[in-house]
């Protein structure tokens, strides 16, 4: 730890003078019962469950009929030999693919736009972009669910007054899209007051010598801008990132709209249906365990990868 | 600084009685008071039995029900099932589909109330009562409604295009081809990959039993000849086209009910509440009858919803209970309520008095009643097994995909794949499953 | 500890930028980034605009009337929505804000506790501490609901109000703001003068860097907010008694129930405007503290 003369003083006044060693444990003290009695343990106990199953005995009937035995690992290799899960894997990169780069690209050009102040729009669709952040994603599903449908849809009036026939987005491979389109409408507003936060956090003397030498806005953006909020940039990635691999309001709620999203279309409802239609709480247990530890490897590689210290600022 | 503090000793208290607790009996799901009065809790979704619960409180100053009105059918076994596994948070009372009772018994959550419910045989139709006893001696509930299948069609469409109500399966196809013919936008009824107990009721009308007890063993005839029959039945008109392939219960259906174009469905006696609701704006011009027979010689029918009234394990009141229970479904104070304020189909042979004039929405058809009796009498015996959460998952995923494909031999191959799915379930988990 | 003694140079919090529009000068207007923004606010503002006119639309008007042609129904669908079942609906609105604000307002606090003791002191296992936090920001919620069901229904909490409360107090992502925060925020000097003033550790964190971590504790707030607002798996699971519903589950069980009795559905449209509302008259009144520098750590380290 390279601590600095300043920094550590403080420490060390600290047990000096008694008790105040113990002062940054009592702050910490809530905090870290509340995170072991709700994350830690609730994990802990999901990775226990993962290690179990339920035996029935004869015709399952009658009390004394289920028992709980240890499982070894049947229930991870059950989990990963179901047909269903690598195609809601491989479906999740898609989606991921889709919504990530739309939405981070939207946000950024927003961002942008609104930075550079050479409108007089900005105020208000800094606050209308970021609006959808403030509707609940069950809600946000609902309202595009309806919009969704042929009956109610404008486009689909739209499409037809154009002469064509409207496609179905709640079928087919149109359903990606339709899922898509909640996650990017919910989620640019936010992200790109991340983006904007960092951009007015630029002193205005590090590009207004370039703008002097004749640079355009956009040469401005791409050369100085983008390279100095690139670490908000990273983090927004990430965080996309998890959320992508957690999608689970918008296909769930969307869902009995549609023959084709089925109840496994994300990992996440896998676990959904293991555990709740299912009633396999252990099955559901062992994805789960699957799903966190992919989260983390996928996060923490990403950012081993571009070599982000905002996770890591101790060293 | 006072939230802190409340909190740290929430957690504080948390983290301790989660430490003590864990072997202890005294569970907190019954929220009984000490003293005379006996508290209950009724979870069940019928609308308004708040005010049927009424009645019973009025009536009954020391066993008070109190109802928590729950989303639907499957929501509530999910959340049943749940506090089962956790030991606390269940009702005393529970509205449970005929469908789901091996899956409650068998996860130990329906109490056997044969010793606190007395003979109440007599009251119901053998179907109902197997369907609460699963044919042995125990008592898993009390049957509450029930729902045969019938078949509503407009018959303003049907008399312009000079068609008859339809009396056999090949009458309905016709029927379809012609409406369609004749209006592009147009269909006599969907196929609805997400309505599994619609699936078996018709299945069941064919003939088909999915489950079936010999012995210690259970066997699984999913993609039996009548289920087959059934699905190459419906996919060919599916592929055809001249049937729709959209989901029930959705909005987009809704809609295609009341602006007339969807003019036929294949439903059951609780059908009048729900296209009174859907299609306000055609009111008067359905009928309902039959549903369509695969050998109108001897007529059969299936079922599509109806449930049970059950005790769960957790009640600390099974007597109480089972009391409310028998009033609320063989009482005929009780089933007049079921029938008039909660609008449902009482299961009890006793429910003909509480049931003299039609449903509001078919009050052109007087003798409706008189035909969801008959309805209910050609029903076919019907056994559901103790995965039919799994079957059912299983009927959406791969009807959905044959529903989108439009053809007939993904109909049939979908059954394949629900009855491998199921038998796999069934053996993995350790019941015994013969074949 | 190299952030602690960084002064903050990119401040996450603290930056006024009211005078950010000045310092880049009145330059002429670009017809194409009014264009752009403002197709990027009709976007965003499409939905929220159609359940406005739906709203006002009866049952029956809802499927056949043209899509953006209000009608005259608002006031007698508001009407149904508070009629439904006694006034059910203002109990889910009255839950939602109890959750949300008193969560969220426990929440901040802890965080701002912990966050300031991460970046503050030095002490064995801090590094330890943060990165297990750290990890916690990771988990889905969706994953820890049934452990904490059935770890919550071993003490008899479940179906309480706490057992929604209790998980929403706990956030590791606001540790982890709340902590650069307190980083950017907070000189050490500051912490030393009061200390040789002979305040104790909980004097100083109450009267001085509570007060300077305000801007970022509102932002933190916010963020705790809408997180508890917009969570559904966890009161779904764990509440049974629909009169401590908050007003996503409740919604959600109207739309189920809107699949046999359609009437629901403009029940449920209406009261998704009406939910919107408040947190929409929250977010415009407290926009200036949504100002999130994800990467304001990482510039500095």
């Amino acid at each position: 730890m390279s601590a600095l003369p300043t920094s550590s003083r403080t420490p060390r006044t600290a047990t000096r003078r008694g008790g105040r060693a113990a002062a940054p444990y009592s702050f910490l003290a809530p905090a870290l019962i509340l995170f072991v009695a709700f994350l830690a343990a609730p994990i802990v106990y999901a990775g226990y469950l993962s290690l179990r199953r339920v035996k029935v005995s004869g015709l399952g009937l009658g009390a004394g009929a289920r028992t709980e035995i240890w499982a070894g690992l049947s229930n991870y290799s059950r989990s990963l030999a179901d047909p269903d899960f690598m195609p809601s894997v491989y479906r999740i990169g898609a989606y991921g693919l889709i919504v990530v780069p739309t939405m981070l690209g939207l946000a950024l050009l927003m961002a942008l736009l609104l930075d550079a102040g050479r409108t007089r729009v900005g105020t208000f669709s800094r606050t209308a972009i970021f609006l959808p952040y403030a509707v609940p994603a069950v809600i946000s599903s609902l309202l595009w669910g309806f919009l969704y449908l042929p009956r109610v849809s404008p486009f689909t009036d739209l499409v037809q007054g154009l002469g064509f026939t409207p496609p179905d987005v709640l079928s087919g491979s149109w359903v990606l899209w339709a899922v898509a389109n909640i996650a990017v409408w919910g989620g640019t507003g936010f992200n790109m007051i991340v983006i904007y936060t960092a951009l007015r956090a630029i002193p205005t003397d590090l590009f207004e010598a370039a703008r002097l030498d004749g640079a355009s806005d956009r040469q401005i953006a791409w050369r100085i801008k983008i390279p100095i909020v690139l670490p908000s940039l990273i983090m927004t990635f990430v965080f996309s990132l998890i959320a992508t691999l957690q999608v689970f309001a918008e296909p769930m709620t969307l869902k009995p709209l549609s023959n084709t999203i089925s109840s496994t279309w994300t990992p996440l409802m896998k676990v959904y249906r293991d555990a709740f239609v299912r009633n396999d709480i252990y099955s559901a247990a062992a994805t789960s365990v699957i799903i966190a530890v992919a989260t983390f490897a996928v996060s923490f590689g990403f950012l081993k990868l571009v070599g982000n210290r905002a996770f890591n600022q101790e060293d | 600084m006072k939230k802190t503090i409340v909190g740290v000793l929430a957690a504080t208290l948390l983290m301790t009685s989660a430490c003590s607790s864990s072997d202890d009996d005294a569970t907190t799901g019954s929220s009984a008071k000490p003293g005379e009065k006996v508290e209950l809790t009724y979870w069940t979704w019928a609308p308004n039995m708040d005010k049927v619960v009424e009645g019973w409180n009025t009536a009954h100053p020391d066993i008070h029900v109190t109802v928590n009105k729950q989303d639907g059918g499957d929501p509530a076994v999910t959340k049943l099932l749940t506090a089962i596994k956790a030991g606390s948070g269940a009702p005393d009372v529970m509205q449970a589909e005929y469908q789901k009772i091996p899956t409650l018994v068998s996860a130990n959550a329906l109490a056997d109330i044969a010793k606190e419910s007395g003979s109440l045989k007599s009251k119901f139709p053998d179907s109902a009562w197997n369907a609460v006893t699963l044919g042995g001696e125990a008592l898993y509930g009390v049957p509450q409604d029930s729902g045969p299948m019938m078949f509503y069609y407009r018959t303003d469409v049907f008399e312009k295009l000079g068609l008859q109500a339809p009396k056999t399966w090949d009458d309905y196809a016709a029927a379809a081809r012609k409406i369609h013919a004749a209006n592009k936008k147009q269909y006599l009824g969907t196929f609805s990959a997400t309505d599994a107990g619609w699936f078996a009721g018709l299945s069941q009308q064919a003939g088909a039993s999915w489950w079936g007890i010999n012995g210690d063993t259970w066997s699984v005839a999913i993609n039996d000849a009548a289920t087959q029959k059934v699905a190459g039945y419906w996919g060919g008109l599916v592929q055809e086209g001249v049937i729709d392939n959209k989901p029930m219960y959705t909005p987009e259906w809704n809609a295609a009910l009341n602006d007339g174009t969807q003019v036929g469905w294949t439903s059951s006696v609780w059908g009048p509440g729900v296209l009174e609701g859907n299609a306000a704006s055609t009111k008067g011009k359905w009928k309902a009858t039959l549903l369509p027979q695969w050998d109108a010689a001897s007529p059969a029918n299936g079922n599509w919803g109806g449930s049970a009234t059950s005790v769960t394990t957790q009640s600390k009141h099974k007597a109480e209970a089972a009391q409310f229970i028998a009033w609320l479904n063989t009482d005929p104070a009780g089933i007049k309520a079921l029938a008039g304020t909660a609008n449902v189909y009482p299961a009890s042979v006793d429910s003909s008095a509480a049931l003299t004039t039609p449903p509001a929405f078919l009050s052109n058809q007087p003798d409706f009643y008189t035909v969801a009796a008959e309805a209910a009498k050609i029903t076919k015996p019907f056994t559901y097994g103790p995965n039919v959460n799994v079957a059912y998952s299983s009927y959406n995923d791969a009807f959905g995909k044959a529903a989108t494909s439009k053809k007939a031999a993904d109909f049939t191959a979908a059954l394949t794949t629900m009855q491998s799915t199921t038998v796999d379930d069934m053996k993995n988990t350790g019941f015994k499953v013969a074949g | 500890m190299t952030i602690s003694t960084v002064v903050p140079a990119v401040p996450a919090t603290a930056a006024p930028p009211a005078t950010a529009r000045n310092r880049r000068g009145n330059r002429r207007n670009s017809t194409l980034a009014t264009v752009l923004l403002l197709l990027g606010a009709l976007y965003c503002l499409f939905p929220v605009l159609w359940v406005l006119i739906a709203s006002t639309k009866s049952s029956g008007e809802l499927f056949s009337t043209f899509t953006l042609a209000p009608s005259t129904h608002l006031f007698d669908n508001i009407g149904d929505l508070f009629a439904y079942r006694d006034g059910l609906y203002w109990r889910w609105m009255a839950n939602t804000v109890l959750y949300a604000g008193v969560g969220s307002a426990v929440s901040t606090l802890i965080s701002a506790m912990a966050g300031f003791a991460l970046a503050k002191y030095d002490f064995p296992g801090k590094k330890f501490v943060f990165n297990v936090i750290l990890a916690g920001v990771l988990v889905p919620g969706v994953i820890l609901a049934i452990p904490q069901y059935l770890l919550l229904a071993k003490v008899g909490l479940t179906n309480t109000y706490w057992s929604v409360l209790l998980p929403s107090m706990i956030s590791p992502y606001g540790i982890y703001l709340s902590r650069i925060f307190a980083a950017a925020t907070i000189p050490t000097e500051v912490l030393e003068a009061a200390r040789i003033d002979g305040a104790g550790d909980w004097r100083t964190f109450g009267r001085v860097v509570l007060p300077m971590m305000k801007s970022g504790l509102v932002t933190v707030f916010l963020f705790q907010f809408v997180a508890i607002w917009n969570n559904f798996m966890l009161p779904y699971i764990m509440l049974g008694d629909d009169h401590l519903f908050p007003i996503t589950v409740g919604l959600s069980g109207l739309l189920n129930q809107g699949a046999s009795q359609p009437a629901m559905y403009i029940t449920v449209v209406t009261g998704a405007l009406i939910s919107i509302i408040p947190l929409v008259a929250l977010f415009l009144s407290l926009q200036r503290y949504w100002r999130v520098d994800l990467g304001a750590g990482a510039v500095k380290a």
